[in-house]
C-alpha cells in the first residue's frame, strides 16, 4: 500500500486526537498525583527566598 | 553522591525530550501531509517559470520589503474575488521560493496586478507614488531607476533555484544574463531565444522607458507585470 | 569583569575571538570584489570580535579570581544582558515609532533606501522581539536557573558566549535589513550565515542550561525552568526547519528557501505562530512564574495549574499556526485543525493568567502601592486579554474580517506591549536592586511614571488599531445596492489616517516610558555606593523582608 495524501491526512487526524487525549490525561494525572503534592508545594515556597548563595 | 547526581541529570534530560516530543507532534501531523499535496491540487503543465529578469525583480521586491505591505494571496471570499480577481490557487505559487503570500494589506493585494497598469504607470508610481495617487502612503523607490541591475550572477541564482526544485534547464542557466538583458531591450538579437526558452507570452519591453540600461526598475516592473500571469489554471478554458 | 574569569577561561575566550575574527575575515574576503553585502557583515563580525577582544585583553593579565567566587552566584552576564536589552528596546521602539509615523506621513524619512518602510519594519520587529525580548529572556534565565537550582553557573565563559554571540546574531540580522539582506520570512529574516551562527549559540545555551540544572540541589526542577527550556528547545526546532535554504553562493548573502508555495507558507506560519508561542510566551511565562511570586512574597497560587498549563501550551500551540492561512490555498482541513486548536489554546493560556492573578489575590494593597508588582499584574491581564483575542481571531469567519488588517497589528501589540514588555519591565525593576545590591530602585516615582506611560501608550495604540482594523475590514467587504463594492482600496487608505496618527502617538507614549525606565535603571546602577554600604546586610535583598 502506498502512502497517499488521504491516508496521511486520516492518520494525522486520528492519531492526533488520540495523542491529544493521552497527553491531557498524563499531564493531569502527573500534576494531581498525591505523592507529588508536597514536592510541588516545597518548590513553590522555596523560590521566595533564594538569593543567599549556591548550595555547594 | 554519584547516584543522586545521575538521577538528577536523567530528570532534566527526560524533561527536555518530553518537550521535544510533545511539541513536534503538532508540526509533523500538520506539515507532513502537505508534502504529498501534489496529488490533490490542480495541475498546470503549462506553468511558466520566472525569467531571469522577473526573478531579479522578485528579489528586489523581497529586498525592499514590499511584502510587508502587500499580500499576494487572494482568499476564497466574494469581496476579494470581486476586488482582485479569481482566488489564488496553490499551483500558482508552486515555484515561489519563498512564497510571498504576505500577512498585511497596507496596500492592495498584488497577486494579479500583472497587466492591470502600464509600465509607465508602474515606473512613475514607484518613483513617487504620490505623483500618480496623491493620497498614497506607499514609500518612494526612486533609486531603482538609477541603479543598474546586477546581471552577472543571475546564472547562479537560477542554479540555486533549480537545486530547490524549480525546473530551469541548462540552457536557461547558461543564458541567464543574456536573457535578462534581452527582455528589457526589444530588438535585441537574443529576443527570439528568450521567447523560445520561457514561452511566447514572455513580455519583452523597455519596462522603465529607458532603453539604454537594464535598471532595477526594469526588473521590478517586469516582475509586477507577470504577477498572476504565469499560470492559466484559474482561467476556465474548458479543457 | 574580565578579572572574574579564570586564566583558562580568558584563554578560551581569546581563542574563540580569534577564530571569530578569522571567520569575519573569510566572509569579507569571499564577498569582496563583487559588491555583496556579506562583505560588510564580514567586517562587522571582525569589528565585534576585535572590540570584545580589546576588553578581554585589558584585563587579561589580572591576577586569577579567588576560590571565594564559587560561594556566590555568577551575575556579571545578567547585568550586562539587562543593559543590552534596554538598549535594544530603545532602538527597536524608536524605529517602530518612526515607521508608524511613516504610515501617516510617508515622506517623513530620508531619501535613502535604508530608511524606507520596507527595510525598517523588520529592523523594528527584530529589534524589539530578538534584541529586547531575547536579551531579557537570556539575562533572566541566567538568574532564574541559578537561583532555582541554588547553583552557580557551571563556568564563566559559556554565559558570555551565549549572550554576546546572540547579540552578534542580532547585529548581523538587523544591519542586514538596512542593506537589503533578508529572506523575507517574517520574524526569520536573517540570511543563512546568521542562521547558522544562531544555531551554534543556541546549542551552547541549551548545554549551559542543562549543566546548571544538573548542579541543582532539589531533585524537582522549578516550573519556571520548564518554560525557559521549552523556549530554548522549540525555538531551536522552529529556527532550523523554517530556515532551511540553499545559498546562491557561499560568497554571497542571498539564499533561496528550500520550500515553495503552500508548503513554505505552512512552514513559515508554523514557525511564525510558534515564535509567538515559544519566544514571546513560554519564556516570558517562565519569567512571570518566577518574578511575580517573588516580588509578591507569595508562592504561586497553584503549582499544579502551572504544570498543566505548561503541557497544554507546549502541545496546543504547535497545531495553531495554520490559522494564519484561513481561506487561502492551504487545504481546508489544515485550516480547520488550526482553528480548533487555537480555541483549545485558550484553556492553558487562561490557566496561566488566572494563576498569576490569583497569586496576587489577598495582596492587592501591595499591587496598589508597588508599581513593579503592578507591571506584572497588568502583564497577566493583557496576557489573558490577548490570548482570548487570539483564539477569537482564529475563528474562520472572524478571521475573514480581521486578516490582512490592522486588527492583527492591534492584537500583536496587545501581546508585545501589554504582556511581554510589561512583564519584562516588572521583572527588571524587581531584579535590578537585587543584582546591584541596592535597597530599591533609585526612584519609585519614576517607576510609577513609567507604568502609566506604558499603560496609556498600550491602550492608545491598541484602541486605534482595533478601530482602524475593523473599519478597514468592513470597508473592503461593503457592497452597495447595485451589488458592486462600495469603496476603492484607496478610500480605506485615506480613512486610516487619523488612526495611524493616534497609533504613532501611542507608540511615542510607550517609548517615553521606556526612556524614563532607562534613566531610572541607570541611576540605580550608578547610585552612590555610600547607600549600599550603609546597608551591611547586602546579601539579603530588602524586598524579601516583610513588606511592612
Ligand atoms: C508602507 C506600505 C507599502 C510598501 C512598503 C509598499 N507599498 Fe505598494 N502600495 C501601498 C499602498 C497604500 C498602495 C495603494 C495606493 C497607491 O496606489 O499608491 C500601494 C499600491 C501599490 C501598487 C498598485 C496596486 C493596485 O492594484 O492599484 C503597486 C503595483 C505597488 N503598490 C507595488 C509596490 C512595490 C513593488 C513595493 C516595493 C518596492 C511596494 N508597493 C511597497 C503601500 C505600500
Amino acid at each position: 500500500m502506498s502512502i497517499d495524501h488521504n491516508l496521511l491526512v486520516a492518520v494525522s487526524k486520528s492519531v492526533g486526537l488520540f495523542y491529544l487525549i493521552a497527553m491531557a490525561a498524563t499531564a493531569l494525572v502527573y500534576s494531581c498525583w498525591p505523592a507529588n503534592r508536597e514536592r510541588f508545594n516545597k518548590a513553590a515556597r522555596d523560590i521566595i527566598d533564594d538569593e543567599d548563595a549556591p548550595w555547594q | 553522591m554519584f547516584k543522586t547526581h545521575y538521577r538528577i541529570e536523567r530528570k532534566s534530560i527526560t524533561l527536555a525530550i518530553a518537550i521535544i516530543v510533545v511539541a513536534s507532534i503538532g508540526g509533523l501531523m500538520e506539515i507532513a501531509p502537505l508534502f504529498t499535496i501534489d496529488e490533490t491540487v490542480e495541475h498546470d503543465p503549462n506553468m511558466r517559470l520566472y525569467t531571469p529578469l522577473e526573478l531579479a525583480g522578485r528579489n528586489i521586491y523581497i529586498r525592499e520589503g514590499c511584502y510587508a505591505c502587500h499580500s499576494q494571496m487572494i482568499r476564497t471570499l466574494q469581496d476579494e474575488v470581486d476586488r482582485y480577481g479569481p482566488y489564488s490557487l496553490a499551483v500558482e505559487s508552486k515555484y515561489d521560493h519563498p512564497m510571498l503570500w504576505g500577512s498585511k494589506r497596507t496596500g492592495p493585494d498584488l497577486a494579479r496586478v500583472g497587466g492591470k497598469y502600464s509600465d509607465q504607470w508602474h515606473t512613475a508610481h514607484l518613483n513617487n507614488p504620490r505623483d500618480v495617487v496623491p493620497q498614497s502612503i506607499m514609500p518612494r523607490y526612486d533609486w531603482l531607476s538609477q541603479t543598474e541591475l546586477r546581471t552577472q550572477d543571475l546564472g547562479d541564482h537560477l542554479r540555486a533555484q533549480r537545486t530547490v526544485g524549480v525546473p530551469y534547464t541548462d540552457a536557461m542557466i547558461a543564458n541567464a544574463r543574456a536573457d535578462a538583458i534581452a527582455q528589457a531591450s526589444p530588438g535585441d538579437a537574443d529576443e527570439e531565444a528568450l521567447a523560445n526558452r520561457y514561452g511566447k507570452a514572455t513580455q519583452i519591453r523597455t519596462f522603465d522607458g529607458d532603453p539604454r540600461t537594464v535598471s532595477e526598475m526594469d526588473a521590478i516592473v517586469a516582475y509586477l507585470q507577470v504577477l498572476g500571469k504565469l499560470s492559466d489554471a484559474t482561467q476556465p478554458k474548458g479543457k | 569583569m574580565v578579572s572574574n574569569l579564570t586564566v583558562g577561561e580568558r584563554q578560551g575566550a581569546l581563542a574563540i575571538l580569534i577564530v571569530l575574527t578569522l571567520c569575519g575575515l573569510v566572509m569579507a574576503a569571499a564577498a569582496a570584489g563583487h559588491g555583496d553585502p556579506m562583505e560588510m557583515h564580514g567586517y562587522l563580525v571582525m569589528l565585534f570580535s576585535l572590540g570584545v577582544m580589546a576588553i578581554l585583553l585589558r584585563g587579561f593579565l589580572a591576577p586569577p579570581p579567588s576560590e571565594a567566587r564559587l560561594a556566590s552566584y555568577y551575575d556579571d552576564p545578567i547585568k550586562v544582558g539587562i543593559i543590552i536589552a534596554m538598549i535594544w528596546a530603545v532602538f527597536g521602539m524608536i524605529i517602530g515609532d518612526w515607521v508608524a509615523w511613516l504610515l501617516a506621513y510617508p515622506d517623513a524619512t530620508f531619501d535613502a533606501a535604508w530608511a524606507s518602510f520596507g527595510r525598517m519594519r523588520p529592523a523594528h520587529t527584530s529589534g524589539v522581539i530578538f534584541g529586547f525580548g531575547g536579551n531579557a529572556l537570556i539575562a533572566t534565565s541566567f538568574h532564574v536557573m541559578q537561583r532555582t537550582s541554588r547553583a552557580r553557573l557551571p563556568d564563566q565563559l559559556s554565559p558570555w558566549f551565549v549572550l554576546l554571540g546572540y547579540n552578534l546574531f542580532c547585529l548581523i540580522g538587523i544591519s542586514g535589513y538596512f542593506m537589503g539582506v533578508t529572506q523575507s520570512k517574517e520574524y526569520a529574516e536573517p540570511e543563512w550565515y546568521a542562521d547558522i551562527w544562531l544555531v551554534v549559540v543556541w546549542v551552547a545555551y541549551f548545554i549551559l542550561y542543562m549543566r546548571t540544572l544538573a548542579r541543582r540541589k532539589e531533585p524537582h526542577i522549578y516550573v519556571a525552568n520548564w518554560y525557559y527550556l521549552a523556549f530554548i528547545l522549540v525555538v531551536a526546532i522552529l529556527h532550523i526547519v523554517n530556515n532551511l535554504a540553499v545559498p546562491v553562493s557561499f560568497a554571497g548573502a542571498k539564499s533561496y528557501s528550500l520550500f515553495a508555495g503552500v508548503q513554505d507558507a505552512m512552514t513559515q506560519w508554523w514557525y511564525g505562530h510558534n515564535a509567538v508561542a515559544f519566544f514571546l510566551t513560554a519564556g516570558f511565562l517562565g519569567m512571570m512564574y518566577y518574578y511575580l511570586p517573588k516580588r509578591a512574597q507569595r508562592p504561586i497560587y497553584s503549582y499544579r495549574m502551572s504544570i498543566v498549563g505548561f503541557w497544554g501550551i507546549t502541545f496546543f500551540y504547535m497545531w495553531a499556526g495554520s490559522h494564519h492561512l484561513h481561506y487561502t490555498a492551504l487545504p481546508e482541513w489544515v485550516q480547520t485543525l488550526g482553528m480548533t486548536f487555537s480555541l483549545m489554546l485558550l484553556v492553558p493560556s487562561w490557566i496561566a493568567a488566572a494563576n498569576a492573578l490569583l497569586t496576587l489575590n489577598g495582596a492587592w494593597d501591595r499591587v496598589r502601592d508597588d508599581a513593579t508588582l503592578r507591571f506584572m499584574m497588568m502583564a497577566a491581564v493583557f496576557y489573558g486579554l490577548s490570548t482570548f483575542e487570539g483564539s477569537f481571531m482564529a475563528i474562520r469567519p472572524v478571521n475573514a474580517l480581521s486578516h490582512y488588517t490592522d486588527w492583527t497589528i492591534a492584537h500583536v501589540h496587545a501581546g508585545v506591549l501589554g504582556w511581554v514588555s510589561l512583564i519584562v519591565f516588572g521583572s527588571f525593576y524587581a531584579l535590578i536592586p537585587w543584582l546591584w545590591k541596592r535597597e530599591r530602585m533609585y526612584s519609585p516615582t519614576l517607576v510609577e511614571v513609567h507604568f502609566w506611560l506604558a499603560l496609556s501608550g498600550t491602550l492608545v495604540y491598541v484602541f486605534s488599531m482595533w478601530n482602524s482594523g475593523i473599519i478597514q475590514g468592513l470597508m473592503w467587504r461593503t457592497y452597495n445596492d447595485s451589488g458592486t463594492l462600495t469603496y476603492s482600496f484607496l478610500d480605506s487608505v485615506v480613512a486610516m489616517h487619523p488612526y495611524y496618527v493616534a497609533r504613532a502617538i501611542g507608540g511615542l507614549l510607550f517609548l517615553s516610558g521606556t526612556l524614563v525606565g532607562c534613566y531610572n535603571m541607570w541611576r540605580t546602577i550608578r547610585w552612590s555606593s555610600a547607600i549600599s554600604a550603609a546597608a551591611p546586610d547586602e546579601l539579603a535583598p530588602p524586598e524579601l523582608l516583610p513588606a511592612e
